[in-house]
């Protein structure tokens, strides 16, 4: 078990960040500090799915002059570039949030905005 | 206590997390499902079959294009949501209705100089990277990130208003667009042309028009990105 | 024109129409809301001849950009893809009731935006529902949910905004958990095509396997606000502008349930794990979520509060049947989505209409309201006689059905929590039918409002009948999805 783990040591640490990721969402009181947290998940993903697009010792998968095999998988960077646009775009609506709940109520701690309602 | 309870939660959800990500293909093995599947054959063909000598814009722009396709969609998305947000104050709302006090800090002369100096290859650079998407790293998501960034230290030294001058908002509204546009027409073309939609020319005579609707939707993404990065930008610094 | 391109524009049609509608606005964006009325009628015409040819046909793809799968995307068409008419349909109405409300509720700036997210959070649930590929399915489901989280804050409430940041985390990490369900399902397939995924996953090993069920039925069941991950359904909901409440409790929400029956084609077929531990999970957290959710709606002033703690009644009851795994339960789960859909969009689109009369929410000052707005009220009094599930609308057959299921898997008991939460249901929506005709008004000018507008009458009037028609015809859309049941069921009898 312990071993396997080794060997598989990068989808681990993915893990763990999420985990990090996910405390910071659920125990921060500030909304920036929990979107924070998100955006650390997000990376923990990320990290996990490029990877598993490693090989030992492989190139970039550019088939240019001197390329030589083996390359690495090129499908999991093409889908963290998707993944990377949406994180993008979710983050650019959250701080639209957070800014218009800072302009209305003048604070963005959780538990001082669940008072006002 | 609810912290410490959360960290118990998350450690008792760990566990069963690990022990299953131990148990996947190994880490950097060439015979994993992920290598020997899907991924084999684009490594092989790509080049040949989908246009360009970098697999991974092979992948995002023609095997996978509709994916992109989406994520255009995406991003463009964001910025009507951002405007759907910011825009505008609800009827009747007085608070909002006074001026924001925004005192604009000067810029150094420094920063000023070493902007107006770069400016120019930055640009440049931009320019590179998108065109030469298919055959080098980058793409149209890269130089637009790029020109995005351009956009914003220019705005941060001339400050907003001459900014957004440069372009006027009918414009803007079409740039906007830019990206899923690109992605429309070429993908109805290959409908008309080859029976699918997205459908890129495969034979070896047409590998030529491939290579320029490759670059169509690249310099698409690359000005929609950008449009829609620095227009996000500037309406959230309006607050 | 062939199937496959017919394919291909149910979602390029919206999508074009969608970023295009800034542009078309205008200057002061007035047109941006027929425009956008007008693509959705073209949309529903398409959406109707796909229907029509998988009703003759059967399931049939397009190949995006001519690659076969698993090389390329692929869109499949089969008879749950068929949900597109209903979010046609539901679209199309909501566009038309929203002419009013954002004439007069949304500041002028945002109006063309406003048209614009709705066509995209349609374009995003069509996708959602056609597409093959996992992956493209992760890219849908965000064009939805991130158009869904701004439609909520639109109005400009900061209790909008406040609950549609709610809603923005936690959809977020759901979509995360999916996007990592994905990547273990690539690690263990090296595929994404859903199809292939479910062949090459025979082999695979258990425990990653049981992890990205368990990731992407987690990440689900947040999107479709299952008991314990509703908690940011009801002010999301109730918070919302009413056409949006009508799309998003309507169809938003039955998107995580569609993404749980794709989950289930690929993991039945697979055969690599037997599910009915999980199962099991599902069908006692959808009892707790009908008696739940029926509970807090007792208690509820708001009228649009109400509705929204309803609609987790309603969803327990969808995932209750699709748990039973039995051919009844899933075919009465799957048909309850359509016709849930269309009550809810009645409730809340009438809901709206008197908010949009009287500017009152609370059932105590709406008293005495089946005077003055009778058509409006009629038409809330059937989708209220629909939802508890009586004969002969268009709830009843679908309960029915569910509970013969929980029978015919050996749980009677289900059955017996499937009626008990529909009495709770009752007691509810027979205080709002009392409250509306029976009770002496509180406000006395709530006798003299006039009817609702005509583009509001018309949506909530089509969908009451539909209400009705459903109920009578409820066997045409059963026997539509009894093969494909039976299909995705089959791996199981052996």
């Amino acid at each position: 078990m312990i071993d396997l783990l080794w060997t598989n040591l990068d989808y681990a640490a993915s893990v763990i960040l999420f985990c990090i990721g996910l405390y910071c969402v659920v125990t921060k009181n500030n909304l920036i500090k929990k979107f924070i947290g998100l955006n650390i998940m997000e990376t923990a993903v990320f990290a996990f799915i490029v990877a598993l697009g490693v090989v030992e010792g492989g190139d970039a998968p550019i088939m240019g002059v001197g390329a030589s095999a083996p390359f690495t998988n090129p499908i999991p960077q093409a889908l963290i570039l998707t993944g990377i646009v949406v994180a993008v775009s979710t983050t650019s609506i959250a701080l639209s949030l957070i800014i218009r709940i800072y302009q209305h109520c003048g604070t963005i701690e959780a538990d001082e905005l669940r008072e006002m309602e | 206590m609810k912290r410490a309870l959360t960290v118990l939660l998350l450690v008792v959800v760990a566990i069963p997390l690990l022990y299953a990500v131990a148990q996947l293909p190994p880490h950097g093995s060439p015979t994993s499902p992920a290598y020997t599947h899907v991924s084999a054959y684009y490594l092989e063909h790509g080049p040949e079959e989908a246009g360009a000598e970098n697999v991974v814009t092979d992948v995002i722009l023609n095997y996978r294009g509709f994916d992109t396709n989406g994520e255009v969609t995406v991003i463009f998305t964001s910025l009507a949501a951002v405007f759907a947000v910011l825009l505008g104050s609800r009827k009747g709302d007085e608070r909002l209705s006074e001026e924001p006090t925004a005192h604009q800090s000067p810029v150094s002369d420094v920063v000023s100089f070493i902007v107006r100096l770069l400016a120019p290859f930055i640009a440049m650079f931009a320019i590179y990277v998108i065109l030469n998407g298919h055959i080098s790293p980058g793409g149209g998501f890269q130089g637009g990130a790029i020109i995005a960034a351009l956009v914003i230290v220019t705005t941060i030294i001339v400050g907003r208003k001459q900014a957004e001058a440069m372009v006027p908002i009918r414009i803007r509204r079409v740039l906007h667009v830019a990206a899923p546009l690109a992605f429309v027409s070429v993908g109805i073309a290959g409908l008309i042309m080859f029976g699918n939609y997205l459908e890129f020319p495969k034979t070896e005579s047409l590998m030529w028009l491939a290579t320029i609707w490759l670059i169509i939707v690249e310099i698409g993404i690359g000005v929609g990105g950008a449009a829609i990065v620095a227009t996000i930008y500037w309406t959230m610094g309006d607050e | 024109m062939p199937a496959s391109a017919l394919l291909v524009s149910v979602i390029i049609v919206p999508l074009l129409g969608a970023v295009l509608t800034p542009v078309v606005g205008g200057r002061t964006g007035k047109a941006s809301g027929p425009w956008a009325f007008g693509v959705m009628l073209v949309t529903s015409a398409i959406a109707l001849a796909l229907i029509v040819h998988v009703a003759n046909v059967g399931p049939f793809s397009a190949y995006l950009g001519g690659w076969e799968p698993p090389y390329g995307i692929e869109l499949r068409f089969d008879e749950f893809s068929a949900s597109t008419a209903v979010i046609c349909l539901l679209g199309t109405l909501a566009i038309l009731f929203s002419f009013r409300y954002a004439e007069k509720e949304l500041p002028t700036e945002r109006i063309r935006y406003y048209y614009t997210l709705l066509l995209l959070n349609l374009t995003g649930m069509i996708g959602f529902v056609v597409t093959g590929d996992l992956f493209n399915l992760f890219v849908f489901m965000e064009i939805l949910s991130l158009s869904g989280y701004a439609l909520v804050a639109v109005s400009g409430e900061h209790t909008a905004e406040m609950a549609a940041f709610k809603y923005l985390i936690m959809g977020a990490v759901s979509s995360l958990m999916v996007l990592f369900a994905i990547g273990l399902l690539y690690a263990l397939t090296g595929s994404l095509n859903m199809a292939d995924i479910s062949v090459r996953l025979a082999g695979a090993a258990k425990a990653p396997a049981m992890l990205a069920v368990a990731a992407l039925t987690v990440g689900f069941m947040v999107k479709a606000a299952l008991f314990p991950l509703h908690i940011w359904l009801p002010d999301a909901h109730a918070i919302a502008p009413s056409p949006v409440s009508a799309v998003l409790s309507g169809l938003v929400v039955k998107t995580g349930l569609l993404g749980m029956i794709r989950v289930y084609q690929i993991y039945y077929g697979a055969k690599v794990l037997d599910l009915s531990s999980l199962n099991m999970v599902l069908v006692w957290l959808g009892a707790i979520s009908i008696v739940m959710g029926a509970f807090f709606a007792i208690f509820q002033e708001d009228i649009k509060m109400m509705l929204a703690y309803s609609t987790i009644s309603n969803i327990g009851y969808i995932i209750m049947g699709l748990g039973l795994a039995s051919q009844y339960g899933v075919i009465g789960a799957t048909v309850h989505i359509f016709n849930h859909a269309l009550i809810k969009a009645t409730l809340f689109l009438g809901a709206g209409a008197i908010i949009y009369r009287t500017g009152y929410r609370n059932l105590t000052d709406l008293r005495g309201i089946g005077r003055s707005m009778p058509l409006t009220t009629a038409a809330i009094s059937i989708g209220a006689i629909s939802i508890v599930g009586m004969p002969p609308t268009a709830g009843f057959l679908c309960k029915w059905y569910i509970a013969l299921g929980a029978v015919e898997a050996g749980h009677p008991i289900f059955g017996f929590a499937l009626v008990f939460g529909a009495l709770f249901i009752f007691v509810y929506y027979i205080r709002m039918v009392n409250t509306f005709y029976f009770l002496e008004p509180v406000h006395p000018e709530i006798l003299e409002v006039k009817e609702a507008p005509l583009s509001m009458l018309v949506p909530v009037l089509i969908l009451a009948a539909l209400c009705l028609v459903m109920g009578v015809l409820g066997r045409i859309p059963i026997s539509f999805i009894e093969p494909a049941v039976i299909r995705m069921l089959a791996p199981l009898g052996g």
